[in-house]
């Protein structure tokens, strides 16, 4: 059975390199300036009357593969801890989108994140498109409930079903972190795996009866973190921020693509943090530990959208338990360490989220100061730790400036 | 173009086969959930050819099963041979329901609560009388626990589930 699969897995292989061999794409603005650098904005997000705190959101153009038919949807989260654009099929105009079959089953992805949410959806393919840099022929996931079958329990695992606007509190995320795809070797059908794993892709029928089956999928067609699609600038992101105090209405950064391959993207100084196999670290916090090692990882991670770490020694609030209240503004002190044996000591401030949200007439969207508990880990370094910073995140497999360790690593 | 697009995934027969094997393909084996008896554990795991490790620990015993994928998933059980606690870290979330047995309900419940009218994403902190569930991590680094407070054995403590 293993030796049909690889069979497959060659023949959709020969077939995508075929397809990309088609000349210069037509999707790219011409007479561009070549920027690689795309604006990026804690704006409170796109629904209105609801504001996401230290949400950075972005905008991204979606064309039909080869084509200039194209859509540009804003409103995008900008995630360094998750791999793959996402979108809301409810925010997309644009028809003509190619969505992976076989036979008459469609490929449908899932994904779950930490907080217990997760999006289902077709397995499409589009050119993306931002600043001016072309993702050509990317597989993206297009997030709908089906109608003619339940969701997998082992994708839905009594979680929150983020299919629409409100939940989403987005219309999409684009997940440009340390991995290339969203499942890897182990979705891939030479991967070695017997079975495919759950819960990452499903072929499922329509119609009445309609089921699905978990299936392996190929690396080249599984959901990309569309950065490693660019023809040049494809091994990594820098998110850029200015420093903020306390809390802010808006702020406006740049995500800038390419690590060490342009002027603007250089590492310089800044000091370099390998990961490891989970891609987390090692944060020293008041004397504790917290790494994958020991069961409490930690983690650099912009759609995280507070600093999330555990000490039971600050107060939560009473209305929303997922941040602090202290009764003051604290300033305390963590210490990275990554794989490399690289350290950074990380100085933050955590100041009362009830305070902070109503301080600006509940109108505020950044805040510097935010903080979070999170009993069942470590560090997780949310959006906070991204002001007044420029934040490197390198792509696992993909080409780093000479002198720099093996990607993954974050820099900053 | 349209075509170019298409998996490949003629083969039928293969495509049966596989559905057929489906069934024992969750990629967790059938275990003892929070709450339950171990004794089918090493039944479980022998039909399963899976991974599973025992370590005596002071207090409790700890049974980690592995999945091909990398999934881990402990399992802590007390000298009466009652799962009162289960960890996991791995590249995928576990099967919650498989994990939390007959405390699925109450958790799925509490999640969905939890998120009504709330956005962002923060670590999942689960805390009700009889049922704590925590999870962080991101796609691809899962980590979480979950255990019954009530359960814990004399001198174990929390931070000893991970």
């Amino acid at each position: 059975m293993r030796k049909s699969f690889l069979l497959i897995s060659l023949v959709s292989l020969g077939l995508l390199a075929g397809c990309g061999g088609g000349g210069t794409p037509k999707g790219v603005p011409s007479g561009g300036n070549g920027t690689n650098v795309q604006t990026i904005a804690v704006d409170g997000g796109p629904v209105s009357n609801q504001i996401y705190p230290n949400g950075a959101f972005t905008s991204v153009t979606i064309c039909n593969p080869g084509t200039t038919t194209c859509q540009t949807i804003d409103g995008i989260l900008v995630d360094t801890g998750s791999f793959g654009l996402r979108i809301l099929s409810s925010a997309i105009t644009l028809t003509g989108l190619q969505t992976l079959t076989s036979g008459s089953s469609t490929l449908y992805n899932c994904i779950n994140f930490a907080d217990s949410s997760f999006l289902w959806g077709a397995a499409e393919v589009a050119d993306v498109q931002m600043a001016n840099e072309l993702a050509s022929s990317a597989t993206i996931q297009v997030i709908f409930d089906p109608t003619d079958f339940t969701i997998p329990a082992n994708c839905s695992n009594g979680g929150i079903d983020e299919d629409n606007l409100q939940a989403l509190g987005a219309n999409g995320i684009l997940g440009v972190g340390p991995e290339p795809v969203d499942c890897g070797l182990a979705c891939d059908p030479s991967g070695g795996n017997q079975f495919p794993p759950e819960p990452f892709y499903y072929l499922c029928s329509s119609g009445a009866g309609a089921s699905c089956q978990p299936s392996f999928v190929t690396l080249a067609q599984q959901v990309v973190n569309p950065v490693v699609l660019f023809p040049t600038d494809n091994n990594g992101v820098i998110i850029q921020f200015p420093s903020l105090t306390g809390a802010g209405a808006t702020a406006t950064g740049s995500m800038i693509f390419g690590v060490g391959t342009q002027s603007n993207n250089k590492v310089g100084s800044a000091t370099i943090f390998t990961l490891d196999d989970l891609d987390t670290f090692s944060v020293t916090y008041k004397g504790v530990t917290y790494n994958s090692s020991n069961g409490t990882p930690s983690f650099i991670d912009s759609g995280s959208n507070a600093l999330f770490f555990p000490d039971t020694t600050i107060p939560t609030c009473v209305d929303i338990p997922d941040f602090y209240c202290p009764t003051s503004l604290l300033s305390l002190s963590a210490t990275n360490l990554g794989t490399n044996n690289q350290t950074g000591t990380v100085n933050f401030n955590i100041d009362n989220a009830d305070n902070l949200f109503s301080a600006g007439g509940g109108a505020d969207a950044a805040f510097s100061t935010l903080g979070g508990p999170n009993p069942g880990g470590g560090f997780d370094y949310g959006l906070p730790f991204f002001y007044g910073k420029s934040v490197f995140t390198t792509i696992d497999g993909q080409g780093v400036p000479s002198g720099t360790p093996a990607a993954p690593w974050w820099a900053y | 173009m349209t075509t170019c697009k298409k998996l490949n995934l003629r083969r039928q027969p293969a495509m049966l086969v596989a559905a057929g094997l489906l069934v024992f393909g969750l990629g967790l084996p059938a275990f003892a959930a929070l709450g339950g008896d171990v004794s089918s554990v090493h039944t479980d795991q022998a039909h399963m050819k899976a991974n599973l490790k025992t370590t005596v620990e002071k207090g409790y015993t700890l049974q980690e099963i592995r999945t091909p994928m990398g999934l881990a998933v402990r399992e802590f059980v007390s000298s009466d041979g009652r799962v009162f606690a289960v960890a996991w870290r791995g590249p995928s979330m576990p099967p919650m329901q498989q994990v939390l047995g007959t405390y699925f309900q109450q958790y799925s419940a509490a999640v969905q609560a939890h998120h009504a009218g709330h956005v962002g994403r923060a670590p999942l902190n689960i805390q009700l009388p009889g049922l704590v569930v925590q999870s962080t991590g991101h796609p691809r680094g899962f980590f979480g626990r979950a255990y019954v407070p009530q359960m814990l054995p004399q001198g174990v403590t929390a931070d000893q589930i991970r």
